[in-house]
């Protein structure tokens, strides 16, 4: 089975749809617009039920298949949200709105989701239900979180979900997946060490916290290259270091130190924060200094399921041909949350040799759809086939 | 009164002394040959008493005076001990014994109390008493704490104590002295970090105490820059870093640091023994070792009490017209300090010339310097204790 020729007549369409999204971009949780377009279009799909605002602005689609006698209900999920970024593609449909741009494809994963729920609601090839899950605020917002919070998963009887992204620098159209660990906890941190300040000149009237500071920064390196196993990723990686004063000749009475904590499990995740708090926390106390220690939990580790990962491989060769073994990223990805939830699969498609996510040249390759479309639409039907 | 004559008479004989201790130098209590050789002169020179074993193998002569002044005990002390070095002097009087030298001088010291005593014993100028104090290990055996110890003082009912040393880099000659502290408190500490050993390869698995040893080292720099006065002196340094393997890919179960501190006045000694013990431990907490240390204190500051500092210098002046009365303090410790914390006194740099530093295979004793030093010594007596 390659593309399905069904994708190959709707790209045109397709394509206006994801244009349209492009145009008009929304960040974080205020994706109001495009989620009322998903919401109209679902319906004139003629989808069984159409749900929104979930998870504030999320919306939730649900196809039944020709029979739903196995009982088996798989998850869909794309993300609709934009980036803060000022857009200069010079592209005909680019942002109309200054500062707000979809420089993640998030735009396309959208509109391939919808393509695929317009061909399942009109073939309903399936023995089972597919929900369609359109999140807002996946980049930085927790918006996968806060539909789990609502209770989604249960509320449609969700058993696997699947996830999708575009990855420039892969060919086109072709597929990359991995099991286990894919995309990284983002845990922050912010430690407050606070010392004794006074005059430069007097250090032994004060505890001086940027001895102390520096001191924690360095011993923060043994926790990648001592307590976590070699063979697991970590990063951590101290990004802000700030003095209480800003004087060339006061020592200050405290400094605080900001950083992020990447990991690939559950387990290195824990270990990274106990030895983080620890470190903190002792070193603090050698040099007489205290720790106020903030941990600002992110998105967690997104792991990949084994059998679903096998199974969302073995559908990406039937579509492209071939499937390869993707890199681990340290970036990280807010549908590890509903990976937490169900068991299900992540898979990067190929953007072709585009500008990087995140740069404000970046666009979404139009030509990627008949493929992504496709792997959603097989996924159904291959997951659920009917009898 | 420059250089008394009869020493300039003498200083065949005395440097035919020095060269023969030079070549036999023996090590810190084991100084059995030289106290010998001490003992069996200051006999012959008509000592009215000497004691042997005194501190082990200390040598106490005692000579009176045939004056009528006021009856008064005046100590007069020089070090027999030598170095565990190798000599590289190529002197016709170089060590024969591999491995031991006397690169500190105190061969000269030893000769130049000899020969006060036999001026003193011939003359007797004086009235009262004078008690020569030869001590063993004076290198870091504590040896003039083993004659106090043994009850020297009192025994002997000494008033004051004096001493020289010599001192490269100064004229020969020329003396050099500070009342209050001149030479430093010096302990010995010792950091045993217990971590967890493993395979150099698996550091996950264990709590790696040379990483947590290291980060201790540079932990304790703080002391002298942050928590010393900037006007007060303190010296820390690591010199042993030994773990309990050797292997290039086992990670020890603990390492073993060994060091000193020294400082100017009591109340540093005590707050670096203090922030010492608090940085090793606390350090070690963050990084889930244990650290267990113990200070050995090996010598008090060595404090010369202002009067006999300012009488001291006066003798100086006298002798060879040219000292230093405000020479800086040095951080070198010495065990003198034990007498003078049990008597007033002063204690007395003269210089050794243009020679190779004390503690260097190419350092000797300068025996330009022995009539000065013999005249400082006898002219102390003759004044403070005036027939």
């Amino acid at each position: 089975m390659p593309v399905k020729n069904r994708f190959a007549e709707l790209l045109p369409e397709i394509t206006e749809w994801r244009r349209d999204i492009h145009e008009n971009p929304e960040i974080l949780f205020d994706t109001v617009r495009t989620a009322k377009v998903v919401e109209d279009k679902l319906k004139a799909f003629g989808c069984d039920e159409v749900a929104t605002g979930i998870g504030r602005t999320g919306v939730v689609g649900v196809i039944r298949g020709k029979s739903t006698a196995s009982g088996k209900v798989i998850g869909l999920r794309a993300d609709m949200d934009a980036l803060p970024i000022l857009e200069n593609t010079g592209l005909d449909y680019a942002s109309r709105t200054p500062g707000a741009m979809h420089a993640c494809g998030h735009d396309g994963h959208t509109a391939m989701l919808l393509g695929a729920a317009k061909y399942l609601a009109e073939t309903r090839n399936f023995d089972g239900t597919v929900v369609v899950i359109f999140q807002p605020a996946e980049e930085g917002g927790g918006g996968g979180k806060e539909m789990c919070q609502d209770g989604m998963m249960d509320r449609f009887g969700i058993q696997e979900v699947y996830g999708m992204h575009n990855w420039p620098g892969i060919p086109t159209g072709q597929f990359a997946i991995r099991p286990g660990g894919f995309f990284a906890s983002t845990d922050q941190f912010e430690i407050r060490v606070v010392g004794k300040g006074g005059h430069a000149a007097q250090p032994n009237k004060t505890v001086d916290p940027i001895v102390t500071t520096s001191s924690l920064v360095t011993a923060l390196q043994s926790v990648a290259s001592r307590n976590v196993d070699p063979i697991e990723q970590i990063v951590i990686s101290v990004c802000s270091i700030e003095s209480s004063s800003k004087a060339f000749n006061v020592i200050p009475d405290a400094v605080t130190i900001k950083g992020t904590i990447r990991t690939m499990s559950k387990e290195t995740r824990a270990l990274a924060e106990t030895r983080l708090k620890a470190i903190a926390t002792s070193t603090c106390t050698a040099f007489g200094a205290t720790a106020d220690i903030r941990w600002i939990p992110g998105y967690p580790a997104m792991v990949n399921s084994e059998e679903q990962t096998e199974f969302a491989a073995a559908v990406a060769t039937e579509v492209s041909g071939a499937c390869d073994l993707a890199d681990l990223t340290m970036g990280g990805e807010d549908f590890a949350y509903m990976l937490e939830e169900r068991p299900g699969a992540y898979i990067l498609v190929g953007n072709g040799d585009s500008a990087n996510v995140h740069t404000p040249e970046y666009n979404f390759n139009d030509e990627a759809i008949p493929a992504g479309c496709s792997w959603w639409a097989g996924l159904a039907e291959r997951r659920m086939p009917a009898a | 009164m420059p250089v008394k004559n009869r020493f300039a008479e003498m200083l065949p004989e005395i440097t035919a002394w020095r060269h023969d201790f030079h070549e036999n130098p023996e090590i810190l209590y084991e100084v059995h040959r030289t106290a010998g050789v001490v003992a069996e002169k200051l006999r012959e020179f008509g000592c009215d008493e000497v004691v042997e074993g005194v501190g082990r193998t200390g040598v106490v002569a005692v000579i009176e005076g045939t004056g009528t002044g006021p009856a008064r005990t005046l100590g007069l002390r020089a070090d027999m001990d030598a170095l565990p070095m190798t000599e590289k002097t190529g002197l016709p009087h170089a060590s024969k014994t591999p491995g031991a030298m006397h690169a500190c001088g105190h061969d000269g010291h030893t000769s130049i109390l000899l020969g006060a005593a036999k001026y003193l014993a011939e003359t007797r100028r004086f009235s009262g008493t004078v008690v020569l104090i030869f001590q063993p290990a004076e290198e870091g055996g504590a040896g003039a704490k083993a004659m106090c110890d043994d009850g020297l003082m009192d025994r002997w009912n000494i008033d004051e104590v004096y001493g020289l040393h010599n001192m490269p880099g100064l004229p020969a000659g020329h003396f050099a002295i500070r009342p209050g502290a001149l030479l430093a408190s010096a302990d010995e500490f010792s950091i045993t970090v217990t971590g967890r050993g493993g395979h150099a390869a698996q550091p996950h698995g264990t709590v790696d105490p040379v990483v947590v040893s290291a980060q201790i080292i540079l932990a304790l720099q703080s002391i002298a820059s942050r928590n010393a006065d900037p006007v007060k002196s303190v010296v820390v340094s690591v010199c042993v870093v030994k773990p309990d393997t050797e292997a290039f890919n086992i990670i020890p179960n603990s390492v073993h640091l060994m060091g000193t501190f020294r400082t100017l006045d009591p109340e540093m000694r005590s707050l670096t023994e203090r922030r010492l013990t608090e940085i090793a431990i606390a350090t070690a907490e963050a990084f889930g070792a244990t650290a267990e240390v113990t200070v050995k204190n090996i010598g008090v500051v060595t404090m010369n009490a202002p009067e006999q500092t300012e009488f001291a210098a006066d003798i100086a002046e006298s002798v060879s017209g040219h000292v230093d009365r405000a020479t800086p303090p040095i951080m070198a410790g010495e065990d003198f300090s034990f007498m003078l914390e049990e008597r007033p006194g002063a204690y007395i740099f003269l210089g050794n010339g243009d020679t190779a530093p004390v503690h260097h295979p190419e350092y000797d004793f300068n025996d330009d310097a022995i009539p000065a030093g013999c005249s400082w010594f006898a002219e102390l007596v003759e004044k403070r204790l005036p027939a």
